[in-house]
C-alpha cells in the first residue's frame, strides 16, 4: 500500500516541513513480524491488585523484561495498568499519576493497556463510576500518545481472571504489533473458554478458514494473514472476481470457491467445499461487502437492497446454514464498520447494514457459543483499499490524516490481524463483541 | 532425320528468334509441310534446386521423383526448337495450347540422365484453324520413360485442301461442386517461368500480354496441369494423364477446381471460372 | 498366457477456462502463453494444487509462434504448480485439446502417471505472422552467408514483394478452401436448411446463457482481463434475428447458400484446462470426481479428393468407438457435437440417420439412428461460446463431466471435428 503522504512525512525533509506547516505527523506503525520482540522495550506493570502480581509473572514467563515500580532508565515498550480492584473514582488517581511520568519513556510503537472490570448497572454507583471512568481515562490518554503508540483496555467480566485464555490472548494481541491500528478500544472477556496456541506465531495451525470477498482489499489481506497464522484458506468471492481470487488462493496455497454469497445455498456450498476438500470448517470470515453510497434523498431500491443483501442478509442466511449443520467450535468474524457505529453521510444503506451486523453478532453469540464456538465483529475505520479509493479525495484525506489519533489510514493488514485474533482459539472467551480497528478515529467517539 | 543439338536450347533465345516473325501472316499450310526432323538432345538433367523449386511452386511435397509436368518442361525447349525453325510452317507466337496427352511410364528419379527427342507428328484441320501435334519423348539409358503429345492450334490458318470440321456441339458446362480453390496472383506466370524457363510473354506481365493482344497475362497451361497433377497423380509409379484447355486463366484470378474419383483408379479433374461458369480445363489421371 | 490386467480408471476432477473472447477484442495483447497460464492458474487455485508436482501437463495451440516451441512447459513454469511438473505440447488442429486430455487419460489408466492437466489455447488476436517464403529463404541464406559477397547476394535476392508478411489462414493447404467453404459443400450435400442451422445456433446461445444464469459455470470459468463470460454469447439470440443475416460461406451457391456468421463459429481467443487423475490421486487429495474418461477415438477422411466433407471425420469415429465399448448411439444422456458450424452438427446427425451412408461409408448393417435432440449441447456449444481452436476440447470435457456429475448417472458422447479432415470423439461416464 503506497501512501505518498506517509512516505513524504516520514522522510527527513518531509518531517521538518510537516512540523513547520502544522500538518499531522504520521509515523510508520509497529506491525507484527515473526521473530520481532512482543513490545519494543521493558513492560511497566502498574497496580497493586493480586492480578497485577500475576501479570508481572505472566509477562516474565513470556520472556519480557518487567518493571513494577518505576520505569527505570531504559525505554518502555508498554505500560500495563491493573485496575481490576477499583472501588471508587479516587482509586484511579494513584495509577494515573504513576503512568504519567512513565509516558516520557514509552518507545515509539509502545502500548498502554488497562485491565479493569466493565461497569454494569448492577454495580454500586461508586464502583460503576470508577470502572466507567477507566474508559474515559484510557481513551483520552490514547489520544495523547504519539509515535504510533496506542492505548487499549481489557475488560474482564466479574469472576474472570488472568488465567482465562482470552485474557492472555487479548493481552498478547494488544501488546503485539498485530494490534497496530487498534487504538482507544476495549476488548471484553466474558468466558473462560478457548485455549492458547502451542506456537504463538502459528495460532491457527490446522484450522480451515473460509474468507468471503477474498479477491482483493481487506479480504485478500485476511486470507494472507490467516494463512500466515497457520490456517488453510478457502477463498470465496463472486465469479466475476475469480481471476483476482485465484491469485490470492495461489499465493496462500488455498482453494477458490467462486460463489455469490447472496445465493440461497451459499452456506451449504461453503460447508460442502470446506469439509469435502479440507475435511473440516473451523473459521468463517464474513468479509464480503459492497458500498452504494447516495444521500438518502437520492437513494433508490437497487442501491439500498443490494447493500443490505450482500452486507447483512447473506450473513444471516449463511449463519443459519452453519448453525443447522451444527459445526462444532465454529468461530466467525463479521466485518462491521465504524459507519455502522457513528454513521456516515451518504451511507444510510451501508450504515444500516453494518450496524445490523453488530446487532446480529451480539444476538448470534449464544447460538454459536452453544456449539463451542463464537462470533464477533471487527469494525474498520478508514482503511486504504480499492473501495475507499472511490471516496472523493478531500473526504479521504481528512478521514486518513486528521481524524484518527494515529493520524493515518489503516492497512487491510491491520484489520486482518484483528480478525485473525478473534478467529483464534485464544479468543474463545470473547463472544458477540465488536472490535474497532480505526486508529482511534473520532468518527463515532 | 535426326538433328542432335549440343544441349537443351534456351527458351528465351528461341522466343527471341521467333519474335521477328510475329507479324508474319500465314493464311494456309499444306498438309505435308511439316519438316521431317527429329530434334534430339542426348543429356538433360534436372537440378535438385529446380526440382525443389518446382515442387514448392505446386504446393507439393518435395520428393525424389520428377513430376510429370516437370519432365514435360525438361523436354519442351527441344520441342520449341523444332517449332521455332524457319521450316516449321505455323507461326510459333500465337499458337494456342489445346491438349496434352502423356504416358509417364515409370517413376523417374532426379539423378537420371535423360535424352530428349521431339518430332512434329502431323497437321489436322480444326474448326478454328489448323492444329499440330508435337511428340516429345524422354529416354533413360535408352529406355522410354515418358512420352507426351501436345496439340497446338494456329488460329485462322487453313489446311490446304482439307475441309475444316464444324465446331462440335458442346453441352453447356455445368460446374460441379468445388473441392479446391486456387487463388492465383499476378506473379504466377513469372514464378512458373522462373522455374521452367518458359518466358513466353503472354504469361509474364500485363504489358507483355497486351503486346500480344491479351487483356491480361494468362497462366501457363502446364502450370495448371502441374497443380492438378500435384493433387491427383500417384507417386512411385507410372501413369497416364491428359488435359484439355478450354478458356485461358487470366492473372490474377481464382480457379474453382473439382476432383472426382472414378472406377479403375481414374481421377478426373476440371477447373472453371466461378464468375461466368466457363470451363478452363478438364483432364484425368489414371493407370497406364 | 496370462491375461493382461484391466487398466485402472482415469477420472475427471474438474476444469477451468477463461471466458472465450471474440478475436481482436477483449484479449488483444494476450499471448497464448498468457492465457494458458491464466487457465492453469485458475485450475490450480480451484483445486489447491499449489506446489503440487503433477504427472504431466499437455496442451497446445493451433496457431503458434515459433517462439512458443515449448508453450505448455513455459506456461507451467509461470503457474503456482511445482516447477518439477513436466509438460509437453500437442497439436492436432481443433482436436488438440481433446487429444491432449485423451492421451493423458491413457497414461493414467496405464499407471504411468497419477495426475495430469490437459487443455489448449488459441489466439487470433495475437496470431503469428510469418515472413513470406521468399523473405524467409533470403534471410536464411543471409544467416548462412560467410562472406560479404554471399551476404550481399542474399540481400539482393530479396524482392520487395517478399517483404509482405504471410498471415496464417484457416484455409486448408491442399484445397485452398476455407473451413467454411468446405462445410458449405457438406451442408449443401446433406440438404441442411438455413432454418435448421439457425435453430441450432439460437438454441446454443439460449442454452449457454441459461447455464451461466444458473451458476453452472461458477466453478468452470475464471474471469480474465475484465471478462467474466464468453463475449460472443447473445442471450437474446432468436431464429428470427439469425434469419436476417446474409450468407457468409458457399456464396457461389447463390440462393442455396445457408451458412451465415450467425450459424458459424466466430474466430475466438481463449484457453481451457482439465484436471485428470487416478481415483487414488483424487481420494488422497480430497478432490471431487465428476466423471470417468472412458475412451476416445480418432478418425480422418479423404476430403482432398472430395470423397468426404472436411469436417465429417467424427461421423466415422463414433461407430468405431461405440462398437469398442458395446454401446449404441442412443445410450447417452448428453451429447456435445462441437459446433464448428451448425451445418457440421446437422450433417453429422443426418449422416448417422442415413441408411446408405451408414452402410456404404461406415460399413454398418443398420443406421446408427437419431439422437434425442433435447440431450444435445444442453449447456451451449461453440456457436455461442466461441471456438479458440485448441481450447474447445477442454471446455467440452469439463462441461460434460459436470453435467454428468450433476445428474449423478449416465454417460456422454463428445464429438469434435478438426482441420485436415480429422475428428476426435470421446465417452465420459458419470461418477
Amino acid at each position: 500500500m503506497a501512501d505518498q503522504y506517509l512516505n513524504f512525512a516520514t522522510s527527513g525533509l518531509g518531517r521538518s516541513l510537516v512540523k513547520q506547516l502544522g500538518l499531522p505527523a504520521p509515523v510508520t506503525l509497529r506491525r507484527y513480524r515473526e521473530g520481532a520482540p512482543l513490545v519494543p522495550g521493558a513492560i511497566l506493570v502498574v497496580g497493586s491488585s493480586p492480578l497485577a502480581a500475576e501479570l508481572g509473572e505472566l509477562l516474565l514467563a513470556w520472556g519480557q523484561e518487567v518493571r513494577t515500580h518505576d520505569a527505570g532508565d531504559s525505554s518502555l515498550g508498554a505500560i500495563v495498568v491493573a485496575l481490576d480492584d477499583l472501588e471508587s473514582p479516587s482509586g484511579l488517581s494513584a495509577p494515573a499519576l504513576t503512568v504519567s511520568p512513565a509516558l516520557r519513556k514509552l518507545a515509539p510503537g509502545g502500548r498502554v493497556i488497562t485491565i479493569a472490570r466493565p461497569a454494569s448497572d448492577d454495580d454500586a454507583p461508586a464502583v460503576a463510576a470508577a470502572r466507567q471512568g477507566v474508559t474515559g481515562f484510557l481513551r483520552s490518554l490514547a489520544h495523547e500518545l504519539r509515535g504510533g503508540a496506542t492505548g487499549n483496555g481489557i475488560e474482564l467480566a466479574e469472576g474472570i481472571g488472568l488465567e482465562a485464555p482470552s485474557a492472555q490472548g487479548a493481552l498478547r494481541f494488544l501488546l503485539s504489533g498485530r494490534s497496530a491500528y487498534v487504538d482507544g478500544q476495549f476488548i471484553r472477556v466474558e468466558g473462560t473458554g478457548g485455549s492458547l496456541p502451542a506456537n504463538v506465531d502459528r495460532p491457527l495451525e490446522g484450522k480451515v478458514a473460509v474468507v468471503t470477498g477474498a479477491a482483493r482489499g481487506i479480504g485478500a489481506a485476511i486470507a494472507k494473514v490467516l494463512h500466515r497464522d497457520g490456517a488453510t484458506v478457502v477463498a470465496v468471492d463472486v465469479p466475476a472476481a475469480g481471476d483476482a481470487l485465484a491469485k490470492v488462493a495461489n499465493e496462500v496455497g488455498g482453494t477458490t470457491l467462486q460463489l455469490d454469497v447472496t445465493a440461497p445455498d451459499a452456506g451449504a456450498k461453503i460447508i460442502e467445499h470446506a469439509t469435502g476438500r479440507h475435511g473440516r470448517l473451523d473459521i468463517v470470515i464474513h468479509n464480503a461487502g459492497i458500498t452504494r453510497d447516495k444521500l438518502l434523498v437520492n437513494m433508490d431500491a437497487a442501491k439500498w437492497d443490494s447493500v443490505m443483501a450482500v452486507n447483512l442478509e447473506s450473513q444471516l442466511r449463511m449463519n443459519q446454514a452453519f448453525l443447522d449443520a451444527g459445526l462444532p467450535g465454529l468461530r466467525l468474524v463479521s466485518l462491521a464498520s465504524t459507519s455502522g457505529i457513528a454513521g456516515n453521510r451518504g451511507q444510510t444503506n451501508y450504515g444500516a447494514s453494518k450496524a445490523g451486523v453488530i446487532g446480529m453478532v451480539g444476538a448470534s453469540a449464544r447460538l454459536f457459543g452453544e456449539l463451542g464456538g463464537g462470533i464477533n465483529a471487527v469494525a474498520p475505520g478508514f482503511i486504504e483499499t480499492e473501495m475507499t479509493a472511490k471516496i472523493p479525495f478531500g473526504t479521504r484525506a481528512a478521514g486518513r490524516l486528521i481524524l484518527p489519533s494515529l493520524q493515518q489510514g489503516g492497512l487491510p493488514l491491520d484489520v486482518a490481524e484483528a480478525i485473525s485474533f478473534l478467529a483464534s482459539d485464544a479468543a474463545g472467551g470473547i463472544n458477540g463483541r465488536t472490535l474497532r480497528v480505526c486508529g482511534q478515529s473520532l468518527i463515532g467517539a | 532425320m535426326r538433328e542432335t543439338l549440343p544441349a537443351v536450347p534456351s527458351l528465351g533465345s528461341l522466343y527471341a528468334a521467333a519474335a521477328p516473325r510475329v507479324l508474319r501472316k500465314v493464311a494456309s499450310v499444306a498438309p505435308g509441310s511439316l519438316p521431317d526432323t527429329e530434334a534430339y538432345v542426348e543429356s538433360v538433367r534436372c537440378s535438385r534446386e529446380q526440382l525443389i523449386a518446382y515442387q514448392r511452386l505446386m504446393g507439393d511435397t518435395v520428393r525424389e521423383e520428377l513430376p510429370s509436368v516437370l519432365l514435360h518442361g525438361l523436354g519442351f525447349p527441344v520441342a520449341l526448337w523444332l517449332m521455332s525453325r524457319k521450316d516449321f510452317p505455323l507461326p510459333l507466337l500465337g499458337l494456342v495450347h489445346l491438349r496434352n496427352e502423356v504416358r509417364h511410364l515409370r517413376a523417374v528419379t532426379p539423378d537420371e540422365e535423360l535424352a530428349v527427342s521431339a518430332r512434329a507428328l502431323g497437321l489436322e484441320a480444326h474448326h478454328a484453324g489448323t492444329a499440330v501435334t508435337i511428340e516429345t519423348s524422354l529416354f533413360s539409358a535408352g529406355e522410354l520413360v515418358w512420352r507426351g503429345l501436345s496439340l497446338y492450334l494456329a488460329k485462322g490458318v487453313r489446311l490446304d485442301g482439307v475441309q475444316a470440321p464444324t465446331a462440335p456441339e458442346r453441352a453447356a458446362f455445368v460446374p460441379p461442386s468445388t473441392t479446391a480453390r486456387w487463388r492465383l496472383d499476378g506473379a504466377t506466370g513469372r514464378r512458373f517461368a522462373a522455374v521452367l524457363g518458359d518466358y513466353n510473354p503472354i504469361h509474364l506481365s500485363a504489358l507483355s500480354a497486351k503486346v500480344l493482344g491479351l487483356k491480361a497475362p494468362i497462366a501457363h497451361g502446364m502450370y495448371l496441369a502441374g497443380r492438378a497433377l500435384a493433387q491427383c497423380a500417384p507417386h512411385g509409379t507410372g501413369y497416364a494423364w491428359c488435359i484439355d484447355f478450354a478458356t485461358p486463366v487470366f492473372l490474377p484470378g481464382t480457379v474453382e477446381v473439382n476432383r472426382t474419383s472414378r472406377p479403375g483408379g481414374v481421377v478426373q479433374f476440371c477447373g472453371w471460372n466461378a464468375r461466368n461458369s466457363k470451363p478452363h480445363f478438364a483432364g484425368q489421371v489414371g493407370p497406364l | 498366457m496370462a491375461s493382461s490386467p484391466s487398466p485402472r480408471r482415469a477420472v475427471i476432477i474438474g476444469g477451468n477456462r477463461i471466458p472465450f473472447a471474440r478475436a481482436n477484442g477483449a484479449y488483444i495483447g494476450a499471448s497464448n502463453q498468457d492465457m494458458l497460464t491464466a487457465a492453469l492458474d485458475g485450475l490450480v487455485a480451484r483445486f489447491g494444487l499449489q506446489g503440487e508436482r503433477l504427472g504431466a501437463v499437455a496442451a497446445g495451440a493451433v496457431l503458434k509462434h515459433s517462439r512458443d516451441f515449448n508453450l505448455t512447459r513455459e506456461s507451467v513454469l509461470g503457474t503456482a504448480l511445482d516447477p518439477a511438473t513436466p509438460a509437453y505440447d500437442v497439436q492436432m488442429a481443433c482436436a488438440t485439446g481433446l487429444e491432449a486430455i485423451g492421451s493423458l487419460a491413457d497414461k493414467i489408466k496405464l499407471g504411468q502417471i497419477d495426475s495430469a492437466i490437459g487443455g489448449g489455447v488459441d489466439t487470433i488476436s495475437d496470431a503469428p505472422i510469418a515472413l513470406s517464403d521468399g523473405a524467409r529463404a533470403g534471410m536464411l541464406a543471409l544467416s548462412r552467408a560467410r562472406t560479404l559477397k554471399d551476404r550481399l547476394a542474399a540481400v539482393a535476392s530479396l524482392r520487395p514483394r517478399d517483404l509482405a508478411p504471410a498471415a496464417p489462414g484457416t484455409n486448408e493447404p491442399r484445397t485452398g478452401l476455407s473451413m467454411g467453404e468446405h462445410q458449405a459443400l457438406t451442408t449443401e450435400k446433406w440438404g441442411i436448411t438455413r432454418e435448421a442451422q439457425d435453430e441450432l445456433a439460437a438454441a446454443s446461445h439460449q442454452h449457454l446463457a441459461a447455464a451461466y444464469e444458473r451458476g453452472f459455470f461458477d466453478d468452470l470459468v475464471t474471469p480474465y482481463r475484465g471478462l467474466a463470460r464468453d463475449n460472443n454469447l447473445r442471450a437474446d439470440s432468436t431464429v428470427e434475428k439469425l434469419a436476417k443475416l446474409k450468407p457468409a460461406f458457399g456464396k457461389n451457391l447463390g440462393e442455396r447458400a445457408t451458412m451465415t456468421a450467425g450459424n458459424s463459429t466466430p474466430l475466438t481467443d481463449g484457453a481451457s484446462a482439465v484436471l485428470l487423475g487416478s481415483e487414488e490421486f483424487a481420494a488422497a487429495h480430497s478432490l471431487p470426481v465428476l466423471a470417468d474418461f472412458v475412451d476416445y477415438e480418432l478418425a480422418a477422411v479423404d476430403f482432398v479428393s472430395g470423397e468426404e466433407g472436411l469436417l465429417m471425420a467424427p461421423a466415422y469415429a463414433v461407430p468405431r468407438l461405440l462398437a469398442r465399448n458395446g454401446l449404441t448411439l442412443q445410450d447417452f444422456d448428453f451429447y456435445e457435437i462441437h459446433e464448428a458450424f451448425a451445418g457440421t452438427v446437422l450433417s453429422t446427425l443426418k449422416a448417422w440417420e442415413d441408411p446408405e451412408f451408414c452402410a456404404e461409408r461406415l460399413g454398418l448393417d443398420a443406421p446408427l439412428g437419431s439422437i434425442d435432440r433435447s440431450k444435445l449441447n444442453v449447456a451451449g456449444s461453440s456457436l455461442a461460446a466461441g471456438h479458440p481452436f485448441a481450447a474447445t476440447g477442454g471446455r467440452i470435457v469439463a462441461t460434460l463431466a459436470k453435467l454428468l456429475h450433476e445428474k449423478g448417472s449416465g454417460r456422454s458422447l463428445i464429438s469434435v471435428c478438426a482441420a485436415g479432415g480429422q475428428g476426435i470423439v470421446a465417452i465420459l461416464e458419470a461418477r
